[in-house]
């Protein structure tokens, strides 16, 4: 009997406790009509052995990016997760914990927490970051209704370069309400159209959402574009990648007011989109806006320093219908993981992800400017992507697939104005090798 | 000795090496990227992967866990974790799987999702389910917009949401979120809906109800079908707010109760674990004529190729990037393939036996919330012992921190005062309950006896009782010292 430790004898002994004769009497309370006849039409279970060879079975047919030259990014990117990383993520002390609501009886949590959130403030320059939420997209979506909680306001920008996913998250999570979403068209460079910017700015605008390097990997001119919302009382919203902070300078120092992010590209695999975490950080004005769980350093009853959850009044199990969110499960133990990345690898080495990174996505890029069939649709000023184009996309993408090559992300399903454009990725797992087998094969298929 | 914190053990200098140089002439990010966009330094700590290792090792070592102690946290269903589940979710194969590959690369992915819904759908009588929702709180989302959306096809102006006062926080926070006005129907003294005053309260303007069967109290709702019968028959939907569905498995279905919506907390029931506070996973199941509401995609087969299908009418959209938590769901998979349909009944029974034996053995020490049998937990008012004793549920809490018991859930549900929360899962044995029963009497003593060793309790944890007022007072959310 997998998992369950009372045997015959001690459920009747306790069955006796309980004044009944069959555990099925636990349940003779409930009206006939709802229960089960018999047995649910289910399989009976299996073995562990038997499991194992089942679950392989699938795992099986799946072709991991193992098996391919890959440049997938768009999102969700492949970064070395060294080591130690997964032991420590795998200690039963983190993984089999509840939320820290007993701080005397989860001190080790809260600290790692509370560390994370000193990080986040590190990368963002920003003075206060929640515990985390669930991914990129849904800490947009809270991100934008923060700013419509402070500003009292009806209207939301939103940047068409800010990944597709998040956008729909975010007209999802604005379903209930009467807001207007209006989105802000990318000029033909790929960056957020200023002049289409000052058009659309009224004051009924509560925030503009951007995000930079955007979906096509171009660092948005930040500076530039909080000059023009500059006093107009509207919040500027950044989603960002947290590897690039390790180069790009810090939002706070731009004139942002919110930023926020996927956390799995800190230390997280791929896993098919599900090993991820939202980050948020902001100004400490907006503090009691904050959605979701935070960590405060407090003192126990013999003076030592120690950290609990804090500021629970503006959570839902106190403040029930006028919570700042529903959000009770956060992704802990994937920001935990986050922490660790970012110790392990510390100032020196997070640069040199974002470096290298960097050069062998420009390098990638110079490899293809030689190449006349290639056309660089957006210019270089990018971070780890780039959007390139080819004619009959499709075709040389599948013909790239068949020599084991990932190209990258076929833009057309998203942006079907960027026909035959793939937007190609690099992280410092990348090796040149791979890269000039990509342009080798890239060449022999277009000729 | 107390782990100091990361950034205090800085060492310029100090480096552990993990990347490789790439075999390219590398520029400085000014080459590339406009001066004005760059940062001038990056403040994080510079430290080696012995002292990472040993700081985050000693940090778990302050935690109580489900592997090392009784964790009967109500509402939560801290069952054990089983370890078979992370050796399968942790395949390369599926680990290593980026969301933009190609269906036919992840026919395995696809048809482990495919599988995991029948077995769903069976369970809980549904149609169908979407894996998408990351949480409990992110499945009722999920839910509450599909019955708004429901309504609004339908040009039907329904603006309000009841919702029992037992129930938990998020109901309420999510009915908001769906920008519905929430209405709170009361409970009867013993725990369970007013029937009466439902009935009142329920008319053509109200979108439907939010349910948790069995109740907070841990009472089955036995009028569940006069529940169904007056909701339905104004055109409300029943949302059923799967937190709490451990005591039912193989019992019965929520559909067979005539709920119309269904989430499953995944890291509850089906045994995946709460990792310090997710991640989680909340699908969201439906009955048929609501499938078209559903986010998209779904997974769906056609001549044994498995696809994902964006092709749904009235779909409410996307409620996060990509697909779900896909390791929760192997986890899940690998956990009801174990259990089996026996397994799963065995589940329901030893839950709600535990409970039971729990509240015969303490009912004569702690006053018991209802008169009815309970299911999966049991909850107790320490309302007289602070009025006798001046203990409060926090008290007793805290003491049960030096028995090496992780304290029961307090304060809720709200509608008993001081409350102790208990459910001790089925994956417990009758010597560990033993053991609590025994501390809890003894706990009881204390309190008519020496009710100060309660007051200052914990005494045997590292960190003693922690002030939680003053830290919300004058908030430290981050190490300020560090930098700068």
């Amino acid at each position: 009997m997998p998992y369950i430790l009372n045997t015959p004898s001690q459920i009747k002994e306790m069955l006796e406790v309980v004044g009944l004769h069959s555990l099925e009497e636990l349940f003779s309370h409930l009206p006939p009509s709802v229960r089960i006849k018999g047995h649910l039409s289910l399989p009976s279970g299996l073995s562990e052995e038997e499991l194992i060879r089942v679950v392989k079975r699938l795992a099986k047919k799946n072709k991991s990016l193992s098996n391919f030259n890959s440049f997938l990014g768009g999102g969700i990117y492949p970064h070395y997760i060294p080591s130690p990383l997964n032991h420590l993520i795998g200690r039963a002390e983190f993984y089999t914990a509840y939320t820290p609501y007993q701080a005397e009886a989860s001190q080790g949590i809260l600290q790692a927490i509370f560390e994370y959130q000193t990080y986040i403030c590190l990368l963002t320059g920003m003075e206060v970051s929640n515990a985390s939420l669930y991914d990129g997209a849904t800490s947009l979506a809270e991100a934008v209704l923060m700013s419509l909680r402070i500003k009292k306001r009806s209207k939301v920008l939103v940047c068409e370069s800010i990944h597709p996913e998040y956008r729909a998250t975010l007209r999802t999570y604005l379903k209930g309400f009467d807001f207007l979403v209006e989105e802000i068209k990318f000029n033909r460079y790929g960056f957020l159209d200023l002049d289409i910017l000052k058009e659309k700015i009224d004051d009924e605008v509560a925030c503009l959402c951007i995000q930079s390097p955007n979906f096509f990997g171009l660092i948005e001119d930040l500076e530039s574009i909080s000059e023009v919302v500059k006093g107009k009382e509207i919040l500027v919203i950044l989603v960002t990648n947290p590897v690039s902070l390790a180069i790009l300078k810090e939002p706070a120092k731009l004139g942002v007011d919110i930023v926020c992010g996927e956390g799995q590209i800190l230390g997280r695999a791929c896993a098919w989109g599900g090993e991820t975490f939202g980050w948020l950080a902001t100004k400490r004005d907006y503090l009691r806006q904050l959605p979701g769980r935070i960590v405060g350093k407090t003192i126990d009853r013999e003076g030592k320093e120690s950290f609990c959850l804090t500021l629970q009044t503006r959570e839902q199990h106190i403040r029930r219908e006028k919570a700042t969110s529903n959000i009770c499960s956060i992704h802990s133990l994937n920001a935990i993981a986050g922490a660790i990345y970012l110790s392990l690898l510390g100032k020196e080495g997070l640069k040199k992800v974002a470096l290298y990174s960097l050069n062998l996505a420009h390098y990638f890029y110079q490899c293809l400017q030689d190449i006349k069939e290639i056309k660089l649709v957006f210019p270089s000023s990018f971070f780890n992507e780039f959007v390139w184009q080819v004619n009959d996309s499709y075709q040389v993408w599948e013909a790239l697939y068949r020599k084991n090559i990932i190209p990258g992300l076929i833009l057309e399903k998203f942006y079907p104005q960027l026909k035959d454009c793939i937007l190609s990725s690099c992280t410092e797992i990348k090796t040149k090798e791979e890269i000039d087998d990509f342009v080798r094969c890239l060449k022999e298929v277009i000729r | 000795m107390k782990e100091k914190i990361i950034f205090q053990k800085s060492q310029k200098g100090r480096f552990t090496d993990y990347v490789t140089n790439p075999q390219i002439s590398i520029f400085p990010p000014s080459h590339f990227i406009p001066q004005k966009l760059l940062r001038e330094d990056l403040n994080l700590p510079s430290l080696g992967e012995g002292e990472v290792v040993r700081h985050y090792t000693n940090l778990s070592r302050l935690n109580y866990c489900v592997d090392t102690n009784f964790y009967p946290l109500g509402s939560c269903t801290m069952k054990y974790n089983p370890k078979v589940n992370e050796d399968l979710a942790n395949l390369e194969e599926f680990l290593h799987i980026h969301p933009y590959q190609k269906e036919e690369d992840i026919q395995g992915t696809l048809e482990l999702l495919y599988n995991l819904e029948k077995l769903l759908c069976e369970i809980t009588g549904m149609e169908r389910f979407s894996f998408q929702p990351s949480a409990g709180a992110h499945g009722e989302l999920t839910g509450m917009l599909i019955v708004k959306a429901f309504h609004s096809l339908k040009r039907e102006k329904r603006f309000k949401v009841i919702i029992p006062d037992s129930s938990h926080g998020t109901n309420p926070a999510t009915a908001s979120m769906c920008g519905y006005q929430v209405v709170v129907v009361e409970s009867t003294k013993e725990g369970l809906v007013d029937i009466d005053k439902l009935r009142k309260l329920m008319d053509s303007s109200t979108a439907g109800i939010m349910l948790t069967c069995p109740n907070t109290l841990g009472i089955f709702e036995e009028k569940i079908l006069d529940i169904r019968e007056i909701v339905h028959r104004q055109g409300g939907l029943l949302y059923y707010d799967g937190a709490n569905f451990n005591a039912l498995l193989g019992i019965t279905k929520p559909s067979l109760m005539g709920f119309d919506i269904v989430h499953l907390n995944l890291h509850k029931t089906f045994s995946t674990p709460h990792g310090s506070g997710g991640p989680g996973a909340g699908a969201v199941g439906v009955r048929k004529d609501l499938v078209p509401f559903l986010p998209v995609p779904l997974v769906d087969k056609k001549n044994d190729y498995y696809y994902l299908n964006y092709d749904l009418k009235h779909s409410i959209g996307k409620v996060r990037s990509f697909y779900g938590n896909f390791p929760v769901l192997v986890k899940t998979y690998a956990y009801l393939l174990r259990l089996g349909k026996e397994g799963l009944v065995r589940v329901a029974h030893n839950s709600v036996l535990n409970a039971n034996y729990i509240r015969e053995k303490l009912r004569d020490n702690y006053q018991l919330a209802s008169s009815k049998r309970c299911m999966h937990e049991v909850v107790f008012s320490c309302k007289d012992k602070k009025e006798e004793y001046g203990v409060t549920a926090l008290d007793l809490a805290k003491r049960l921190l030096d028995y090496g018991i992780h304290p029961p859930t307090m304060y809720f549900p709200l509608v008993v005062k001081e409350a102790l929360m208990i459910e001790p899962t089925e994956t417990e044995s009758k010597e560990t309950l033993d053991y609590f029963i025994e501390v809890m009497k003894r706990i009881d003593q204390e309190a008519k006896t020496k009710p100060s060793v309660l007051k200052d309790a914990p005494h045997t944890t590292f960190t003693k009782r922690v002030d939680e007022v003053s830290a919300a007072r004058n908030p430290v959310l981050k190490w300020e010292e560090y930098g700068e």
